[in-house]
């Protein structure tokens, strides 16, 4: 049995543990790098969102590119339910994840059918409409101004209440999650049910000769995947305390593929936690030099779909193997084949 | 009823300039099988390079530029309605010889890097003439409205509407009675076959994106004075494209057309009964047919389903 099967049948890899421990000291020394503890919790947050996007991308081969629209949705699904029903963590969160999963599972229902560009074209037109519903619901939503005053409420454990109003409580509370939801995601893609996702991925029409039902599939990935991002997205307007429809936008559905796809989603677990890693970084460190990060950054995305679409994740499997004296990537550019050389 | 009539003028203007910048998308795709995502940013291209001709905001020597102000705003006009599309062509060029290694492979691949090189594009029209509005000024002929059964009715639109019908018109004329058109054709029904058959195929690719390109940019010109020129105006315009492109069906002229003008009427009508929600009614549009009809409405099966 060789290292990746033993991993894969673990409920906690040891690089799983390794980075959530290193983590758990980045608050004593994020400001000493001359960075600030709320980048923490931004990157855990958009680490998380694109993770459950590649649920569909990487692992299923469904390109949804209006995936934007249920972060959004998950923000003002927290701040709506913390606003009018009750303000309790537990339950906006629920309510955030809630929104999600349904808002996921009626465009599912519509689209599960479809592949390829068509799929893509139909998820755009989806997180289109949500979009716009964000901005001209003024009395719900606020409209362009945005839902202000969310707050940031207590986690009460029922033996103690924790506030969570600082930056560095709340980067503990949204590494918590964020552990959770790996664990949980990593045990996903490994069982049956995820090797499914990835049949599909490969070839649609021999998946559904097997005898899955692939639309079932299709439906159900969907809607954990708008459910997860919306969870990530009731994190983000704790984080920022309001909750704005630009993060429904087009422009914001792109960075999520930019993100799992620089960081090598399409043949790494862990590529969309270094693609939003590196997403924020570069946005703080370019974005400090010059106005103009995104062209910098665009340019860099080009380059990455050009030559090395496996991505950082992809690049350093390369040279792993390279190193361990094995012969070319085989598993990276089989899996690659698989979701962009489509039909074989 | 007799209200309504500007608005569908409107309504139909917009369709039939949204259509041409669709046809541009489609040859594209027809050809390539590639999704230009960046379509919309060259429509911008040409929205800026007709203001920077029009309104002699050129980056160059100021005796120069005052003797460019000199010429009337009709000859400016006409000029930029003539360079302003041939320098987005170049840009155009520029990147499909990025675009080109995506060839043969899944779309996802072009549409990936086209958006990829939508952000660039846009960040540099931000970078270059900043984040602000402008008006594209254009000549009194074209200028002002006419007062017709007791209602106003702008100039503009109808210079617009005629302009974009022989627009379509010469496309038309241009893929359906050339032998270019031909090879056009032949080449999104099956590229191998035009190869072998001795047609530079990279340099009949690289002329097709060219001119897709060109017609995004005719159609930034014209709408830049309605629209208003913005850095984001290219989403604006890239996103009603491919959803003509889906609601007709991918590779048909008149599916194109006549879907068009049905988002435009679509847009126009709703913008006159509930102007704040005109913009979804086209989504919802398209997500009604395209629930029935697969492959929207003259489609016929594409490479692009697979």
């Amino acid at each position: 049995m060789d290292k990746d099967s033993r991993d894969s049948s673990r409920l906690v890899t040891p690089a799983m543990l390794g980075f959530i421990v290193l983590l758990c000291t980045l608050p004593l020394w994020i400001g000493k790098v001359g960075l600030y503890p709320y980048l923490g919790i931004e990157i855990l947050i958009w680490a998380l969102y694109a993770l459950s996007f590649n649920l569909l991308l990487g692992y299923s081969g469904l390109p949804s590119f209006g995936h934007g629209a249920y972060f959004g949705i998950g923000a003002y699904a927290f701040g709506l339910f913390q606003h009018n029903i009750v303000p309790s963590l537990w339950l906006c969160l629920m309510a955030a994840l809630g929104a999600g999963l349904v808002a996921g599972a009626m465009v599912a229902a519509f689209i599960s059918h479809r592949r390829g560009i068509y799929y893509a074209f139909m998820t755009i037109a989806f997180g289109q409409v949500f979009w716009v519903v964000a901005i001209k619901a003024h009395s719900i939503t606020g409209g362009e101004d945005g839902l202000l005053r969310i707050a940031r409420l207590p986690a009460d454990f029922g033996f103690a209440n924790i506030d969570l109003a600082d930056n560095t409580a709340l980067f503990y509370f949204v590494l918590a999650i964020f552990a959770l939801a790996l664990i949980g995601l990593w045990r996903l893609v490994n069982s049956p049910y995820g090797r499914i996702l990835q049949a599909i991925r490969q070839n649609e029409t021999r998946a559904a000769f097997i005898g899955h039902n692939v639309w079932l599939y299709k439906f159900t990935v969907f809607s954990l995947s708008a459910g997860l991002s919306a969870l990530a997205g009731g994190l983000f307007a704790m984080a920022q305390t309001s909750a704005f429809p630009d993060v429904m936008s087009l422009h914001y559905s792109g960075y999520v593929v930019m993100m799992t796809l620089i960081g090598g989603g399409l043949v790494s677990f862990w590529g969309p936690v270094i693609g939003a890693a590196l997403f924020l970084l570069a946005r703080d460190i370019i974005g400090a030099v010059t106005t103009g990060w995104m062209l910098w950054f665009g340019l860099l995305f080009m380059a990455v779909v050009l030559f090395k679409p496996e991505g950082v994740a992809g690049w350093w499997q390369g040279l792993r193997q390279r190193t361990a004296g094995m012969s070319g990537n085989a598993t990276g550019f089989a899996r690659l084949r698989a979701l962009l050389g489509g039909r074989a | 009823m007799i209200d309504l009539l500007p608005h569908l003028l409107n309504g139909l203007t917009l369709g039939l300039l949204f259509a041409l910048i669709a046809l541009g998308f489609m040859l594209i795709v027809g050809l390539m099988e590639q999704i230009n995502l960046a379509h919309g940013s060259l429509f911008a291209l040409g929205a800026y390079f007709s203001f920077m001709l029009v309104a002699a905001h050129l980056p160059l020597p100021a005796e120069w530029v005052k003797a460019w102000t000199t010429i009337p705003l009709g000859w400016r006009y006409v000029t930029a309605l003539v360079f302003a599309p041939l320098l987005t062509a170049l840009v155009g060029m520029l990147l499909e010889f990025c675009v080109r290694r995506t060839y043969g492979k899944d779309p996802l691949y072009g549409l990936l890097l086209t958006f990829g090189a939508a952000m660039v594009i846009e960040e540099l029209i931000r970078l270059v003439w900043g984040t602000r509005d402008y008006v594209l000024p254009v000549p009194q002929a074209i200028s002002g409205g006419i007062i017709l059964w007791d209602l106003i009715w702008s100039t503009y639109r109808f210079y617009a509407a005629a302009f974009a019908v022989s627009a379509i018109a010469l496309v038309w004329l241009f893929i359906e009675r050339t032998p270019y058109g031909a090879i056009i054709k032949a080449g999104a029904h099956d590229s191998e076959i035009v190869r072998a058959l001795g047609i530079n195929l990279t340099r009949l690719r690289m002329f097709v994106f060219a001119f897709g390109a060109l017609l995004a940019a005719v159609a930034g010109i014209i709408l830049a004075p309605i629209w208003g020129i913005r850095p984001h105006m290219g989403v604006d315009a890239v996103v009603p494209a491919f959803l003509i492109i889906v609601l007709g069906g991918v590779g048909s002229f008149w599916g194109a057309v006549s879907a068009g003008i049905l988002i435009g009427m679509l847009v126009g009508l709703t913008g006159a009964y509930a102007s704040e929600w005109s913009l979804l009614s086209m989504y919802v549009l398209l997500i009604v047919v395209v629930t029935f009809r697969a492959r929207g409405l003259f489609g016929k099966k594409s490479l692009l389903e697979a």
